[in-house]
C-alpha cells in the first residue's frame, strides 16, 4: 500500500488544509483526534503518530491505484473510462415498496434487502437522512431500515463513520454503500487494516454510487432552510440533461431551483475527483437518465457483484435490460470527461503534470491519456 | 536546653517528595519532636502551587545553639528522608554530599505530561552511590497492604526514628501522633509507625 | 494557648496572629492569599475565646475598609494579605493616610512571594508603603514577626497612621521557636464612634480625606515622627568589628543568610551586618552613622532594590561626606532584583567582594551528582485526580474545537489557573489579575463591529466570583458585552486551603452563614444562565456548544462539582472502582497514542512500561470515572465500588 510514514498532520496539510476532504468519513470514529461535526472534519487534539491510518485510509492522501485495483480485482488500474467492469446493464427493482422509495430505480435497497434475507450479509452501512435532512452513516440490519435509507441526500455524509463504528470482534458481515471516494477509501482499509477496527475481511459486499459531486452540509442546510421546513421534504433529485434543476420534493409541493443556485453549496474538494463510477466497487450503481425514467444503470465489477444480481433476477425482484449502446456511449464520454477535467484542476493547483495530488500507482501511459486536450 | 547531642551544628534534614504524599505532615511532626528534645528547629516547606502534583521538599535545621535559616546550603545535608526516587535524587544533586546517610521509599510516582521516568534501578543505584549509607523502605507497598496508600509518610516516620540519624526517641514522638490523630485512626498510625521502625531495622 | 513563656513551633503566619491577638485586636479581615492565608486561619480558631471579629472578606479592599472602621471606633484591628492584595486595597488606602486611623491602630501585614512560588506575578509591596508614606517594619524570624506585630500598634497610635508589617514566604511559612507572650485581660473591648461635637478630639470625630493639601502635610509630619521613634528602634541591630572592611545592609528573612553566609567564610572579623527591622522611613542617623565606618556596602534584600535606593538617596543627600563609599547589590549585578534570596547566593556575592573562594562539598562528588541528576524528570504540576476543573475543560476544548471559529477562554486565579498549561489542555489564553478574566472578555466581547467573531469564555472560581467578578458581569449585561462567564464551582476556595466563602454556608469560625445564591445574583444582574456537572461530559459539552451559538449577550454556565480534595476531607468518596481492560487498551500504537496519560494526564493514570498500555496508579486514583467517557476504545472499565 502507501510506503509513505505519515500521519493526522500530514493528513491536514495534505488534504483537509489543501481543499481536498470529500467527507467521506474513513479518518473518523477509528481516531480519538478526528470527528465530524456538522459537515466538517474537526481534530480536537494534536497526535504524535508519525505513520497513522487516518492517512493510510484517506482516499485524498497519497493512493496507490494499482495496488488498490489488485487488491479488490486482482489485475493493475487500467484506462477503462468506467473503470474495471465486468457487464453494464440497466436494472429496476420489482419490488413496490422498495421502488417507491427509491431515487431512480431501486436497485441499490433491493439488493441489499436480498443479502440480508440471503444472510450474505448481516448489516448494511447506509446514509440515511434525519428530520432536518441531514445525511449521516447508519447501520441497517434490517429491511424496515434499508427502506429508511432510501433516496439520495446529494451531501458528503461521512458515512464511513459508521463503518468503523462497528466493535472490532465484531464477526458480522457487513455491506457498504458509498461514493467513490468512500468505495476507494474501503479499498486501501480492505489493504492496511486498522488493528482497532472490526476485521474488513467482513465486508462482504461494497455497492458504490455515481456521484458527480457532493454539496457541503454545513453550507448547503442554511441555504435549504430559506427554500422550504427540511422536516417536510420528502426527496431530493437532480433531473438529467435538458434539465439543469435541483428539486426538493415536499409533503405539500415541490421545489424546483436552478444548478447554478445549488453551485455555491457544492463541495469544493469535488472537482479534484476523477471517479465518477464508483471504480473500486463489487457493484457500481447510478441514474439511467432522463430518456429511462425509473431505471438505474449498473456496473457489475466482480463475481460476487455478478453472483448477487443473478440471484436477484432468478427471485423475480430484479429487472433487466441490456443498456442501450447510445447510453453506454454518453456513460463513457461523461465518465472520461470528468477525469479529464479533475487531471486538468489537480496539475493547475499542482502547477506540475508529473505531480498527480493523491492519485498515484498509476501504470505508463494511463495519466498521459488524461492529459491529452 | 536539649541534653541530647547533635552529630553537627547545625544539622541539616531534608524530606523531599512529590505534592499530595504528605510531606508537609511529616516535617511538622519532625518539628515538634525536635522542639520537644529542647533543640531550635527551623522547618520550611514548598507550599502552595508546587503541592499540586509538583515536586515537595522540606527543610529541617537543628541547632542547639540559635535559630537558623531553613533552607539547607547546597552540598549540606545530613540526612535525607526520599518519600519518591527521582525527587530523592533530585534532592542529591542540588544537596547531597560524600556524607550524606539517605532513607528512601522506592516507589516512583509518574509525573504527568509524559515526561519519561529513568529506568528505577538506575535511579537506585546513582541514589546509593552519592550518598554513604542507603536504605531501602517499602513504605508504599507496607501502606497499601495495610489498605490505604495514606500511610506512607507515618511509615516512613517510623523508618526516620528507628534509624536513629536524628536526635528524636519513638518516646517523644508517639505522644505528637496521639495529640493528632483520634480514636481509631490512632491505632492505625501507631501501627503504622511501628512498621516504619521495623523495616528500618530490616533493611 | 494561654502559657506566656511557653516555646513552641510556629510558622511566622501562626507567629503573627499570635501577635495580633497579643495585641488585643478585636477585629481581624482577610481574604485568602498565599502565603498569607494562614493569618487569619488561626485568629479564626481562637475569635471566639479571644472576643475577636474575624472574618473572611470577599476581598482585600473591603477587608482593609472593614478594618478600617473599626479602628476608627476605637477597636484594635488587622489584616493579612499577600502582595497582590496590597493592590487591591490600594484605592482605599491612598484615602486611609490621608484621614488617619482612630485611637486604636490598626496594623497590615503583607506577605510577598519572591519568586512567585504561589503567586501569579512577582511583585515589591514595600514601594506601595513608600508611596502610602506610611511606616514599614520587616521581621527576620517568626519570633520577631509577633514582636513587631505587637508593636506597630504602638507606633499606629503615636503616628496616627496605618502601620505595614511586611513579611516574605519564607517568614511565612518556616516554623521555628517561638516562646509566647501574655494574652491580653478579658477586659470588655468597647467600640464607639467619636461624637461630633467631641471637644476632646475635635480632629478625631471624623475619617475624611479632604481637603487635600490640608491632609497631607500632617502626613509628612507624622511620617518624620515615625522616623524618629525607630531612630531608637531596638529592631535595628549592629554585628560585627567597630570599623568593618565590608558593611552588609540587610532586612527581613535575608538577615539570618547573611549572617550564616558571614559565619560559613569565617569573615565575621572584618564583615559587620546592620539589619535593619524599621525599613521605612529609614532611621537616617542611625544609618550614616554606620556608613561613616566603611567604605564598601553590600545591600542583601528580597526583591527591589529598596533599602538599597533609599540609602543610596540618602548617601547622596550626605555628600561630600560619603563621596568615598562603594555600594554592591542589585544595581551592581551581585543580587538579583527578582526571585528568593538564599545562604548560597549571599556567599557567592561575598566571594567575589572579598575576593575569597568558597567550595560546599567535594569536586569529584560535586561533578558525579551533577551528571547523575541529569536523568530526573521534570514535574510539572497539574490538577488532583478528580479534579472537576479538567473535566470541564475537556468539554470546553471539545465545544471550542467543534465550533472552529478559533474561541479561546479568559482564564483567572485559582486552580483553574493551569488552564494556561497541559493539564487544562492549553485553554487559557490571558491571565491577569483576581477577575480579570471576566474584565478582559468583557473586552473581547465588545468588537463585533470591528469583525471579531471568535467565541469568548471566561473563567472563574467560586470564591474568585464573590471577590472581584461582579462588576464584571455588571458590566457585561449593561454593555452587552457577548461573552460566556464559566463558574467554576467547587465549594471551595480551593487553591488557597479551602477557606469559606460567601457560596459556602460558612464563616471563618466555622458558625453558619447565609448562603448568596450564585444563580439569583446572576440572573438578577439579567444574564443568561445554566447549571450543568462537569463530570457529565455530554451533557456539559452540549450545554456549551448551544450556549456558544446563541452569539450575543452575557451568558453563563455554572460548573457545579465538589472539589476533590474537599470530598476526602469530608469523606465522601467517589462511586468507582477503576481498572484498564489490557486487551482493549491500544497504548501508543495508533487509533489512541495514549490518549488519556499523555492528553488527559491525570495522575490516577499511567503508563505501564512492559506492555505500553494505560494503568491506573492505585495509589492516586479516586474513582471518579472520568478517564472511561474518554478512552476511545472503551477500555478504561469502571465499576461500582463496594463501601469500605
Amino acid at each position: 500500500m502507501s510506503n509513505y510514514r505519515k500521519g493526522a498532520r500530514e493528513l491536514f496539510e495534505e488534504v483537509i488544509d489543501q481543499g481536498l476532504c470529500t467527507g467521506c468519513g474513513a479518518c473518523v470514529t477509528a481516531c480519538p483526534y478526528i470527528v465530524a461535526y456538522e459537515g466538517r472534519i474537526v481534530v480536537l487534539d494534536k497526535c504524535t503518530i508519525a505513520d497513522g491510518h487516518c492517512y493510510k485510509h484517506c482516499p485524498r492522501a497519497h493512493t496507490n491505484m494499482n495496488a488498490v485495483s489488485e487488491k479488490i480485482f486482482g489485475v493493475p488500474y487500467g484506462d477503462g473510462e468506467v473503470g474495471h467492469a465486468l457487464d453494464i446493464h440497466m436494472v429496476k427493482s420489482k419490488d413496490a415498496e422498495i421502488k417507491e422509495k427509491g431515487q431512480d430505480g431501486g436497485t441499490v435497497t433491493t439488493l441489499l434487502a436480498l443479502a440480508l434475507e440471503e444472510e450474505m450479509i448481516d448489516v448494511a452501512v447506509c446514509t440515511k437522512m434525519d428530520e432536518e435532512k441531514i445525511a449521516r452513516g447508519y447501520l441497517a440490519r434490517s429491511r424496515a431500515e434499508l427502506l429508511e435509507c432510501a433516496g439520495s441526500s446529494y451531501e458528503a455524509s461521512f458515512a464511513l463513520e459508521a463503518y468503523r463504528s462497528i466493535p472490532k470482534e465484531n464477526t458480522e458481515k457487513v455491506a457498504i454503500v458509498g461514493l467513490g471516494c468512500q468505495v476507494e477509501a474501503l479499498g486501501k482499509i480492505k489493504s492496511d487494516p486498522a488493528k482497532n477496527s472490526a476485521n474488513p475481511d467482513n465486508i462482504k459486499l461494497t455497492l458504490g454510487l455515481f456521484c458527480g459531486w457532493a454539496l457541503r452540509p454545513d453550507i448547503f442546510h442554511p441555504y435549504l432552510k430559506e427554500l422550504c421546513d427540511p422536516s417536510q421534504a420528502v426527496k431530493f433529485d437532480i433531473p438529467h440533461t435538458p434539465h439543469y434543476t435541483f428539486d426538493v420534493y415536499t409533503k405539500s409541493d415541490t421545489k424546483s431551483v436552478s444548478l447554478d443556485d445549488i453551485r455555491p453549496y457544492i463541495n469544493p474538494a469535488c472537482q479534484y475527483c476523477w471517479d465518477m463510477t464508483a471504480e473500486f466497487s463489487d457493484i457500481s450503481i447510478g441514474s439511467a437518465g432522463s430518456r429511462f425514467p425509473g431505471w438505474n444503470t449498473v456496473i457489475v465489477r466482480t463475481k460476487t457483484g455478478s453472483d448477487l444480481v443473478k440471484l436477484a433476477k432468478a427471485k423475480g425482484i430484479l429487472e433487466t435490460q441490456a443498456l442501450p449502446g447510445q447510453r453506454l456511449a454518453h456513460l463513457k464520454t461523461m465518465a472520461l470527461k470528468r477525469k479529464k477535467t479533475a487531471f486538468k484542476n489537480i496539475t493547475d493547483k499542482t502547477g506540475d503534470k508529473k505531480d498527480l495530488l493523491y492519485v498515484g500507482g498509476l501504470s505508463e501511459g494511463i495519466a498521459d491519456k488524461l492529459s491529452e486536450g | 536546653m536539649s541534653r541530647k547531642t547533635l552529630r553537627k551544628e547545625p544539622f541539616n534534614l531534608i524530606i523531599s517528595g512529590v505534592g499530595g504524599q504528605g510531606n508537609v505532615l511529616l516535617s511538622a511532626f519532625v518539628g515538634a519532636a525536635l522542639l520537644n528534645e529542647g533543640f531550635m528547629v527551623s522547618v520550611a516547606d514548598t507550599f502552595g502551587v508546587s503541592q499540586r502534583g509538583g515536586s515537595v521538599t522540606s527543610h529541617i535545621k537543628i541547632s542547639k545553639k540559635t535559630l537558623y535559616s531553613s533552607v539547607t546550603l547546597d552540598g549540606k545535608a545530613d540526612v535525607i528522608l526520599g518519600m519518591e526516587p527521582v525527587e530523592t535524587l533530585r534532592a542529591l544533586g542540588e544537596f547531597g554530599n560524600p556524607h550524606v546517610v539517605v532513607i528512601v521509599n522506592p516507589r516512583p510516582i509518574y509525573p504527568s505530561g509524559g515526561a519519561t521516568y529513568p529506568d528505577l534501578d538506575k535511579v537506585k543505584q546513582a541514589i546509593t552511590k552519592l550518598s554513604s549509607k542507603t536504605k531501602f523502605v517499602n513504605a508504599t507497598e507496607e501502606a497499601l497492604k495495610m489498605g490505604n496508600p495514606i500511610y506512607t509518610n507515618i511509615i516512613l516516620l517510623g523508618s526516620l526514628v528507628g534509624a536513629e540519624v536524628l536526635p528524636i526517641s519513638k518516646e517523644t514522638m508517639i505522644p505528637i501522633l496521639e495529640e493528632r490523630f483520634p480514636g481509631k485512626l490512632l491505632d492505625a498510625n501507631i501501627k503504622a509507625f511501628g512498621k516504619g521502625m521495623e523495616l528500618i531495622a530490616n533493611a | 494557648m494561654n502559657k506566656p513563656g511557653a516555646i513552641v513551633l510556629l510558622m511566622g503566619n501562626e507567629a503573627v496572629a499570635r501577635g495580633a491577638i497579643e495585641a488585643g485586636i478585636g477585629v481581624a479581615a482577610a481574604y485568602p492569599g498565599s502565603p498569607s492565608s494562614e493569618v487569619l486561619t488561626t485568629i479564626a480558631g481562637v475569635a471566639k475565646q479571644m472576643n475577636i471579629h474575624a472574618e473572611w472578606s470577599v476581598n482585600e479592599k473591603v477587608a482593609m475598609e472593614v478594618a478600617g472602621g473599626a479602628s476608627f471606633a476605637g477597636i484594635r484591628s488587622f489584616c493579612a494579605m499577600k502582595q497582590n492584595g496590597a493592590n487591591v486595597a490600594a484605592d482605599f488606602l491612598v484615602n486611609a493616610n490621608m484621614t488617619g486611623v482612630g485611637d486604636a491602630g490598626m496594623v497590615v501585614f503583607i506577605s510577598d512571594d519572591p519568586g512567585g512560588m504561589t503567586s501569579n506575578n512577582e511583585e515589591d509591596s514595600r514601594t506601595i508603603t513608600k508611596w502610602l508614606d506610611n511606616p514599614l517594619l520587616e521581621p527576620s524570624s517568626a519570633q520577631e514577626a509577633k514582636e513587631m506585630i505587637k508593636w506597630a500598634y504602638e507606633v499606629s497610635e503615636a503616628v496616627n497612621l496605618v502601620t505595614f508589617v511586611r513579611g516574605v514566604t519564607r517568614i511565612s511559612y518556616t516554623k521555628s521557636n517561638v516562646v509566647l507572650g501574655e494574652l491580653p485581660e478579658k477586659k470588655e473591648k468597647k467600640a464607639f464612634f467619636p461624637d461630633l461635637w467631641d471637644m476632646y478630639n475635635p480632629k478625631k470625630s471624623k475619617f475624611t480625606s479632604g481637603p487635600f493639601p490640608i491632609f497631607h502635610k500632617p502626613l509628612h509630619e507624622k511620617l518624620e515622627k515615625a522616623r524618629e521613634i525607630f531612630e531608637r528602634s531596638t529592631f535595628n541591630q549592629y554585628m560585627g568589628p567597630e570599623h568593618p572592611e565590608l558593611l552588609i545592609i540587610t532586612c527581613g528573612a535575608c538577615t539570618s543568610y547573611c549572617t550564616e553566609a558571614v559565619d560559613e567564610l569565617k569573615a565575621g572579623e572584618w564583615v559587620g551586618i546592620l539589619k535593619l527591622g524599621t525599613t521605612w522611613p529609614l532611621p537616617e542617623k542611625l544609618v550614616a552613622k554606620h556608613l561613616s565606618t566603611t567604605k564598601t556596602v553590600l545591600f542583601v534584600e528580597e526583591m527591589d532594590p529598596f533599602v538599597e535606593r533609599n540609602v543610596m538617596e540618602l548617601a547622596a543627600s550626605l555628600l561630600p561626606a560619603t563621596c568615598d563609599l562603594t555600594f554592591y547589590g542589585k544595581r551592581s549585578g551581585h543580587l538579583a532584583p527578582y526571585n528568593e534570596q538564599s545562604t548560597n547566593l549571599v556567599i557567592d556575592a561575598l566571594v567575589d567582594i572579598l575576593g575569597t573562594t568558597y567550595q560546599a562539598r567535594d569536586l569529584s562528588y560535586d561533578e558525579e551528582a551533577k551528571k547523575a541528576i541529569q536523568i530526573v524528570p521534570h514535574r510539572p504540576i497539574n490538577m488532583c485526580a478528580g479534579c472537576p476543573h479538567r473535566a470541564t475543560f475537556w468539554a470546553v476544548k471539545k465545544a471550542l474545537q467543534l465550533d472552529g471559529r478559533k474561541g479561546f477562554v479568559c482564564g483567572d486565579i485559582g486552580c483553574y489557573a493551569m488552564g494556561f498549561t497541559g493539564p487544562g489542555f492549553f485553554q487559557s489564553r490571558t491571565m491577569h489579575a483576581m477577575g480579570s478574566g471576566a474584565g478582559v472578555a468583557n473586552g473581547l466581547g465588545n468588537l463585533r463591529q470591528f469583525g471579531f467573531d471568535q467565541p469568548v469564555l471566561a473563567m472563574t472560581g467560586d470564591s474568585t466570583f464573590y471577590h472581584a467578578v461582579l462588576p464584571a458581569l455588571v458590566n457585561g449585561v449593561y454593555n452587552n458585552s457577548s461573552f460566556i462567564l464559566l463558574i467554576l464551582d467547587n465549594s471551595a476556595t480551593a487553591m488557597t486551603g479551602f477557606q469559606p466563602h460567601p457560596g459556602t454556608g460558612l464563616l471563618a469560625t466555622g458558625d453558619p452563614a447565609k448562603v448568596v445564591d450564585m444563580e439569583a445574583v446572576c440572573r438578577a444582574m439579567g444574564a443568561d444562565v445554566r447549571v450543568c456537572d462537569p463530570f457529565d461530559l455530554e451533557d456539559t459539552t452540549k450545554a456549551l456548544l448551544s450556549m456558544i451559538k446563541k452569539d450575543g449577550g452575557t451568558r453563563v454556565i455554572i460548573m457545579r462539582h465538589m472539589c476533590q480534595l474537599v470530598k476526602a476531607r469530608r469523606k465522601i468518596s467517589n462511586k468507582y472502582r477503576m481498572y484498564v481492560d489490557r486487551e482493549r487498551c491500544l497504548g501508543d500504537t495508533c487509533g489512541c497514542d495514549n490518549l488519556c496519560t499523555r492528553i488527559l494526564g491525570c495522575p490516577g493514570l499511567m503508563v505501564d512500561r512492559e506492555i505500553s498500555k494505560a494503568a491506573i496508579d492505585e495509589a492516586l486514583c479516586v474513582g471518579c470515572g472520568l478517564c472511561a467517557d474518554i478512552c476511545p476504545s472503551s477500555a478504561i472499565i469502571r465499576e461500582e465500588a463496594s463501601d469500605e
